[in-house]
């Protein structure tokens, strides 16, 4: 589903290269995490998948089931199934949830050919996903994030990905600012999302979250490329033992 | 074509108050209205009427007013009665070729909504001077749409006098012209004034909105409240001028003045000036003044999310100047002034 082919990005005008010769694999159906040391590049690496202005690929190729990603502007990139959970949600006073959250799925739907989905509809999946989230329906009319508490906007990240329903799922430290309650919300809306046509990969610093979204797979992302790979018990493994001995 | 006489009565740069708008020079290539007379359209409310009269000459003088006395040998007058109120507004419309003077009494207790078309179709030049005279409890809801060619040159001025106890709340939403100056000079003369002056300017290609005001309290109790946000993109360029002149005796004055710009293109300009002069000593007066670009970050989230960047930037300018209207009661005059931004983004 998501092939990474000996990546090289920088960022600066070319004055940091932090991906470097970065290769993966995650197959449609299957979740992978990857975990590492501050400044490996974990960030970089999502904002590079998404095609976040400031991020220069210099080798290597990115290929959504088959086709390459890199010459794709961010929403393309979007509209062909890609979806970044962010670990900072932004804040967009003056634009409501809803408003916002209309205009992405029907952007969406008008770049792969579809109807927009009318109103009705759309009001009718909406209240449903945001009780399944806990989410109140006075949040929705809010402008995005404004004045939400740090759980309550990664809730709203999930809200919008179960909303979009993409093909693969980039999850940038989602657990980071959650409490027990949050995190267990928040990881049965990515379970639920789970199937066979999805991938998801997990960028995470802790264990915890692993234990609710269990992993097929475990990656170190070290000086800006895979340094060791296992599966979902190599992450308490790391939690023990640190990423020393992959500097 | 220039002004065949009294050429010096249209100012230059060099008049400070105009140094950000060249009238004088963008008369150029102005081919009418220059020397003539506007003939504006009125559509009154039940129990208001027009009557035409001489041209006054009011006491405080701007340029507008210099140049509508010089011009104009006749002005058109409402008397708004005592304690009237309608829920139809008066409107002025028509305002598309040369001078007009109009004189508005509102008389004690008396409300009244006033929407004003400044629209104009050609490279003509246009000054509307309006003299409002509200007396005290009087009451103006006022909201200006001014939409140009990029090559009309237009002065759009209003002269309000207050006394006591009156409410003041006026919207303006311009896209702009060749030259266009939208000014407002507000003389509090009796206390407890209650104004609310917000516009909004949205400029693009090389067109030109210059929002002037000055607000002279001269009295106690006074609340005042000013909004304007601008956003400018191409070549465009957007002018704030404003000015609060608190005098001694306006004592526990309260007013807040802020300016917002949003540049989206490098080529675009913003000027802007705002003024506090303040005599009294117990009063509470602030003005902020801020221009900035379109938040990267916030651009990429939208875009992540599939929506194309220039819906993006749309979105996040409408829901910018959006909000210089979300105190507009009328709902139907809000929506309306949505539209007409919505369609220019």
């Amino acid at each position: 589903m998501l092939k990474i082919n000996n990546l090289f990005a920088n960022v600066d005008n070319g004055n940091k290269q932090i991906i470097h010769d970065l290769s993966l694999h995650i197959p449609a159906g299957e979740v992978h995490a990857v975990m590492g040391p501050n400044g490996a590049g974990k960030s970089t690496l999502s904002y590079v998948l998404t095609g976040k202005p400031g991020y220069e690929v210099t080798a290597g190729d990115v290929l959504l089931s088959g086709e390459s990603l890199l010459d794709l502007s961010p929403e393309e990139r979007a509209s062909k199934g890609m979806f970044l959970s962010f670990q900072y949600p932004i804040e967009i006073p003056g634009v409501p949830t809803m408003t916002f959250l209309k205009t992405a799925l029907n952007a969406q739907r008008r770049a792969n050919g579809l109807d927009e989905m009318g109103a009705p509809e759309f009001l009718k999946k909406s209240r449903a996903l945001a009780a399944d989230l806990k989410i109140k329906p006075e949040m929705l009319k809010r402008p995005l994030n404004v004045g939400f508490s740090g759980g309550e906007k990664k809730r709203m990240e999930i809200f919008q990905m179960m909303m979009l329903e993409p093909d693969f799922i980039l999850m940038d430290e989602t657990d980071s600012g959650l409490d027990v309650d949050a995190l267990r919300i928040v990881a049965e809306g990515v379970n639920k999302l789970r199937e066979p046509k999805r991938g998801i990969l997990i960028i995470t610093h802790y264990q915890r979250l692993l234990d609710y979204i269990v992993p097929d797979k475990v990656h170190v992302l070290s000086n800006g490329r895979i340094a060791a790979s296992g599966d979902a018990e190599f992450a308490k493994k790391l939690e023990a033992e640190g990423y020393d001995a992959y500097a | 074509m220039m002004p065949t006489h009294n050429i010096n009565l249209f100012p230059t740069r060099r008049d400070e108050n105009w140094k950000y708008s060249d009238l004088r020079s963008s008369l150029n290539q102005i081919s009418k209205g220059i020397e003539s007379i506007n003939e504006p359209f009125f559509t009154l409310p039940d129990g208001l009427t027009t009557e035409e009269v001489g041209c006054e000459c009011a006491s405080l003088k701007n340029i507008s007013s210099v140049l509508a006395e010089n011009y104009c040998h006749k002005a058109w007058k409402i008397d708004v009665p005592e304690s009237f109120e309608s829920d139809q507004p008066l409107v002025i419309s028509n305002l598309n070729c040369g001078h007009s003077q109009i004189i508005i009494n509102i008389n004690k207790g008396g409300k009244l909504s006033l929407v004003e078309y400044h629209e104009s179709q050609s490279n003509s030049f246009i000054n509307t001077n309006i003299i409002i005279n509200i007396m005290d409890k009087g009451e103006l809801d006022r909201i200006i749409f001014h939409d140009d060619t990029h090559e009309t040159v237009r002065i759009s001025s209003a002269i309000i006098n207050s006394e006591s106890d009156t409410r003041i709340t006026q919207n303006a939403i311009s896209f702009g012209g060749a030259l266009s100056r939208i000014e407002t000079i507000i003389t509090a003369n009796g206390e407890n004034l209650n104004a609310t002056i917000n516009g909004a300017y949205l400029l693009s290609e090389s067109r030109h909105c210059d929002m002037t005001s000055n607000i002279d309290l001269l009295k106690p109790n006074c609340y005042i409240r000013q909004l304007v946000k601008g956003v400018v993109k191409d070549k465009s360029n957007g002018v704030f001028q404003g000015k609060f002149h608190v005098h001694r005796p306006a004592q526990f004055t309260d007013a807040e003045m802020r300016h917002d710009a949003l540049m989206l293109s490098d080529t675009s300009k913003i000027r802007s000036k705002p003024e506090l002069e303040i005599y009294a000593d117990d009063v509470a007066c602030a003005h902020g003044n801020t221009i900035g670009q379109l938040d990267e970050d916030v651009l990429f989230y939208l875009r992540q999310r599939s929506i194309p960047l220039s819906e993006a930037e749309a979105m996040l300018t409408e829901a910018f100047v959006s909000d210089v209207f979300y105190s507009l009661k009328d709902n139907h005059l809000k929506e309306n002034i949505l539209t007409k931004i919505r369609g220019r983004l």
